[in-house]
């Protein structure tokens, strides 16, 4: 009973997810009528997540299922951002599908199934159970992107996303394959057993295998040198699902990569040196691709690499003995606020078609709709990392981190690379408060999509107050 | 209510900014609200200056909250002596632009508003992540400003100082996180406060590092040479009130930062590296004097000349001894008067003749005698003439320097010829010579501009007679500021004799 209790934010999404798949079918229900459903059900889901009660803080896991799921406050509050992802993800698509074709009414039951996935890898604490999460999740992405197949740009991005996805799930199989080769056993907790006492470099069945799932992993958070597919998939994809994926996909991985790695500390200590260079590489090399575009989803992407980036310094910086999760999450959720912002907002300002996506496009916005350029100067901000925003925080807390835990020059290089993220998060504020306007701004219609736009604008001051232990 | 004196004259100015920005209010409606909540700030800054002790050097009027229970980030304000004529300088000066300017955009007048909450704001912080947090939160609305309402290469400027303050004061985060772990480390406790930071001590290459990440802040913000590339295009281009906040407040913040935190926190390695930085002051003092003398328009010329200042008020950090601090101090409000009246009187003459070239100017003397002879005491007194109160600030940095370094006072006094030279002959072709016929239907000041104008003009020639008054309440903390350094074994083998000698001088 307890055990069901626990993932009950899981069973109401998965349900939700079927609910709206069956009304659907009726004739009755419109476009706008699941649109209303698809949010509803999330922001349900999130207060059934709200009132679960954990009855373990952070370690050691309660254990459901005789070990295959675990909760902690941790995941709680992982799949709380989540949900919250979704929900504002929801808001944006229903404006979106206003102004731009390419709406199916199972969108929002993907979205659900999605989230359902995501949840289910916070919690996951066995490496089956993980490929389940990993495969639910991704399928519904896949056909989030691709729900539109008149359109060639969306399927060229589902076709790379479709392709290489599978090869990283092919990978983390093969990998867990090894590991259990090697361990015996595919719970995290066993491996960890098994790594303390026969040694991590010991068994090349374990360090292969590692190496895959760790591979696998990287692919999903866009770390260099598995970055490649995320600008074009990014861009190819309609708005709201690329704000989803941005984020609630982000979240998903990081918590588990966050858990795999907190319980097997051996071998995390073997993979840190590398992780060491994939987090700087991963940062400078975002940055360099994010300087370059003028497009805005492609610098959105790009800049997603880039937060990659520090939250990998979260991991390779945590602790094991006193390690809350709190830094890595609280700059998720600071990054979610800000990135869903951007996309919340561009799905009202984008207007029909996504016509205006690039940074010209929004020459001059202030002038015309002062209200959203304040909101969308204030994630830029936030993503820049200026205080007093989310932000600020976020990078305060990893930075901390990483000194405390003695890397100082990945902290200093965090620094030096936001300082080069500057130019493109200014550059937006620049067209749209400096230049002369050149369009008129007009939006299809009075949605839901403004009023998130301002609640996640006071979230990202919001967030910055919530008090985390380093 | 007068509890929170500090708050209050923080969180005023911003709130009422931020209400002007995203309410629709006119623009006289905008000048109006500017007006009468910079006198409020104006009125408790008197209030806080005159009920200021200064007596034991320690803070006054302080306010403590924690903010962040888990890295110990409180919200904690305090007066002393190194802040309270810098608190002076930004809540006193500022009514003066309302009433100067008054035909200017909403925006305009609200982001002056919230750029003086947010530098009174640095200037009380005692909390170092506060004080991180006002000091960005300061560059925002001068961003917008020059952005906004500058000049015709406004943008390049705009860019150029976001992105070169930017740079520094992230370094500067990377600093205060360092300092922040290093307590967490040796006390076993979290804490950004700064009394306790200064107690720590602090050795090795990452502690020379910190340091450098605090000095390039400053330094990028005073601006020091080499590190003042920024300032020629952002004031020139920035409007009237823009250059005028950076130039008399803005740049004083960086000083104050200084003497505040890396003074304290790195005695060590501040001791170690005096000279260099105050080569570079000298160097920037002479680089920026002659680029001075070379410029054809007013508003870089005083730029420059501004520049070369900040230099000698630099220099008065950097010679670590009671004259030389007690002069820093006392020049920063020196300064800030004089260079301010300085850029509103060049706001005024380039709203009306729609020039700043100095070509299109001669004879403004006998057009406009009053603001010829305001504009006289102002550069006067920038140029350090006695009776003045830029003679003061000046006399006790020199002084200060020739105890530290002989050669670099002598750099330095040489230095304060060149400003004479270009002010002087900025003074002749404006306002002397022969009447340029462009000036025919120029204005001289009116009632109001002359009023408000004439107390700061009465200001800067009681505090070049009588100083006394504002010293007594800077000095106690110098003291105590030098006292810190001179502790530090490496300045005491290098001048024991001399600084036996100072304490207690003065």
């Amino acid at each position: 009973m307890q055990d069901t209790m626990a993932i009950l934010p899981l069973i109401t999404t998965g349900a939700g997810a079927i609910l709206v798949m069956l009304v659907a079918a009726f004739e009755g229900f419109r476009k706008e009528g699941i649109s209303i459903l698809g949010i509803g059900l999330f922001a349900f889901a999130f207060f059934v997540q709200l009132t679960v009660e954990n009855s373990a803080p952070v370690t050691p896991y309660a254990e459901l299922f005789n070990g295959m799921l675990v909760t902690s406050t941790f995941t709680k509050a992982a799949s709380l951002i989540i949900l919250a992802c979704g929900f504002f993800s929801a808001v944006a698509a229903q404006t979106y599908f206003t102004q731009n074709r390419g709406f199916v009414l199972e969108y929002y039951c993907m979205m659900l199934f999605a989230a359902c996935g995501m949840i289910l890898m916070t919690m996951a604490a066995e490496l089956i159970t993980v490929f389940i999460a990993l495969e639910i999740m991704s399928l519904a992405i896949y056909t989030l992107i691709g729900c539109d197949r008149r359109s060639v740009i969306r399927s060229e991005a589902v076709l790379k996303y479709l392709m290489l996805g599978a090869f990283a799930g092919a990978f983390f199989v093969m990998g867990s394959v090894f590991i259990y080769a090697g361990a015996k056993s595919t719970k995290f907790a066993d491996i960890a057993v098994v790594i303390s006492a026969t040694g991590f470099l010991a068994n090349p069945a374990l360090l292969g295998g590692s190496m895959l799932i760790l591979v696998a992993l990287l692919f999903k958070v866009a770390a260099f040198p598995f970055h490649a597919w995320v600008i074009d998939v990014y861009d190819g994809a309609p708005l709201p699902v690329t704000g989803f994926m941005a984020t609630a996909v982000k979240t998903a991985v990081f918590a588990l990569f966050a858990n795999f790695l907190l319980i097997n500390t051996e071998l995390r200590d073997g993979w840190v040196p590398y992780l060491f260079w994939i987090s700087v590489l991963t940062m400078f090399v975002g940055n360099l691709i994010a300087i370059g575009q003028n497009n805005l989803k492609r610098m959105l992407a790009a800049s997603g690499i880039v937060h990659s980036g520090y939250l990998i310094i979260g991991l390779v910086a945590m602790s094991s003995e006193s390690f809350s999760g709190g830094a890595v999450l609280f700059y998720l959720a600071a990054y979610a606020a800000s990135t869903l912002g951007i996309f919340v907002a561009l799905s009202y300002l984008g207007g029909e078609d996504e016509k205006r996506i690039t940074f010209d496009d929004f020459n001059g916005l202030a002038r015309i709709r002062p209200y959203s350029a304040a909101c969308v100067a204030i994630f830029m901000l936030s993503m820049a990392g200026i205080p007093p925003t989310a932000g600020f925080m976020g990078k305060f807390y990893i930075i901390a981190g990483a000194f405390k835990e003695g890397f100082v020059a990945l902290g200093v290089l965090a620094i030096i690379s936001s300082i080069l993220s500057m130019w493109y998060y200014l550059r937006l504020i620049v067209a749209m408060y400096f230049k002369e306007p050149e369009g008129d701004f007009t939006v299809a219609e009075m949605t839901l999509a403004p009023l998130g736009t301002f609640v996640l604008a006071a979230a990202v001051f919001v967030i910055s107050f919530i008090p985390v232990v380093i | 209510m007068f509890e929170n004196f500090l708050s209050i004259m923080i969180f005023v100015p911003i709130i009422a900014g931020l209400a002007l920005l995203f309410l629709p209010v006119s623009r006289e409606a905008a000048r109006a609200v500017g007006l009468a909540v910079s006198v409020i700030v104006v009125l408790f800054g008197l209030k806080l200056f005159v009920s200021f002790s200064g007596a034991g050097g320690g803070f006054e009027f302080t306010e403590y909250r924690v903010v962040n229970s888990s890295l110990g980030i409180a919200y904690s304000l305090g007066v002393d002596g190194i802040s309270i004529l810098i608190l002076a300088a930004a809540a006193l000066l500022f009514p003066m632009v309302y009433l100067l300017f008054q035909t200017r955009e909403k925006g305009y007048y609200a982001n002056l508003l919230i750029v003086q909450g947010a530098m009174i704001g640095a200037v009380a912080a005692t909390d170092m992540v506060l004080f991180y947090v006002f000091w960005e939160v300061m560059l925002l609305p001068i961003f917008f400003m020059i952005g906004l309402y500058g000049g015709p290469r406004r943008l390049p400027a705009t860019i150029k100082i976001t992105i070169y303050t930017i740079a520094g004061s992230l370094l500067m985060l990377a600093s205060i996180i360092y300092l922040g772990i290093s307590y967490h480390a040796q006390s076993g406790e979290w804490s950004f406060a700064m009394e306790n930071l200064s107690k720590m001590s602090l050795a090795g290459p990452t502690a020379t590092l910190a340091f450098a990440g605090f000095m390039i802040a400053f330094a990028i913000k005073i601006p020091l040479f080499p590190f003042h590339t920024w300032l020629p295009d952002a004031y020139t281009e920035a409007p009237a009130a823009t250059t005028f906040v950076l130039s008399a407040v803005m740049a004083k913040i960086g000083v104050y930062g200084v003497i505040r935190f890396v003074v304290p926190v790195f005695d060590e390695s501040f001791a170690r590296y005096a000279l260099i930085l105050a080569c570079s002051g000298v160097i920037g003092m002479m680089y920026c004097g002659i680029a001075a003398l070379a410029q054809k328009d007013m508003k870089r010329m005083l730029a420059f000349s501004s520049a070369s200042h900040m230099g000698i008020i630099a220099l008065g950090i950097f010679c670590m001894n009671v004259q030389a601090l007690t002069g820093t101090l006392y020049q920063i409000v020196a300064h800030a008067t004089s260079t301010g009246v300085l850029f509103l009187m060049l706001g005024i003459i380039e709203e009306r003749s729609e020039s700043r070239s100095i070509d299109d100017f001669g004879g403004l003397a006998s057009r406009a005698p009053v603001f010829a002879v305001f504009f006289a005491v102002a550069m006067l007194a920038s140029v350090g003439l006695p009776g003045t109160s830029g003679f003061i600030g000046e006399f006790l940095i020199i002084l200060g320097a020739v105890k530290f370094n002989p050669m670099i006072a002598v750099c330095a006094g040489t230095t304060l010829i060149i400003g004479v030279c270009y002010m002087l002959w900025l003074f002749q072709r404006v306002f002397y010579e022969k009447t340029n016929s462009r000036l025919e239907h120029f204005r001289d000041l009116t009632a109001v501009e002359t009023l408000t104008l004439l107390p700061i003009v009465i200001l800067i020639i009681v505090m070049g007679i009588y100083p006394q008054p504002f010293i007594e309440k800077i000095e106690p903390t110098a003291q105590q500021q030098i006292a810190v350094i001179a502790s530090v074994p490496h300045v005491a083998e290098a001048a024991p004799a001399d600084l036996n000698l100072k304490k207690g001088e003065l």
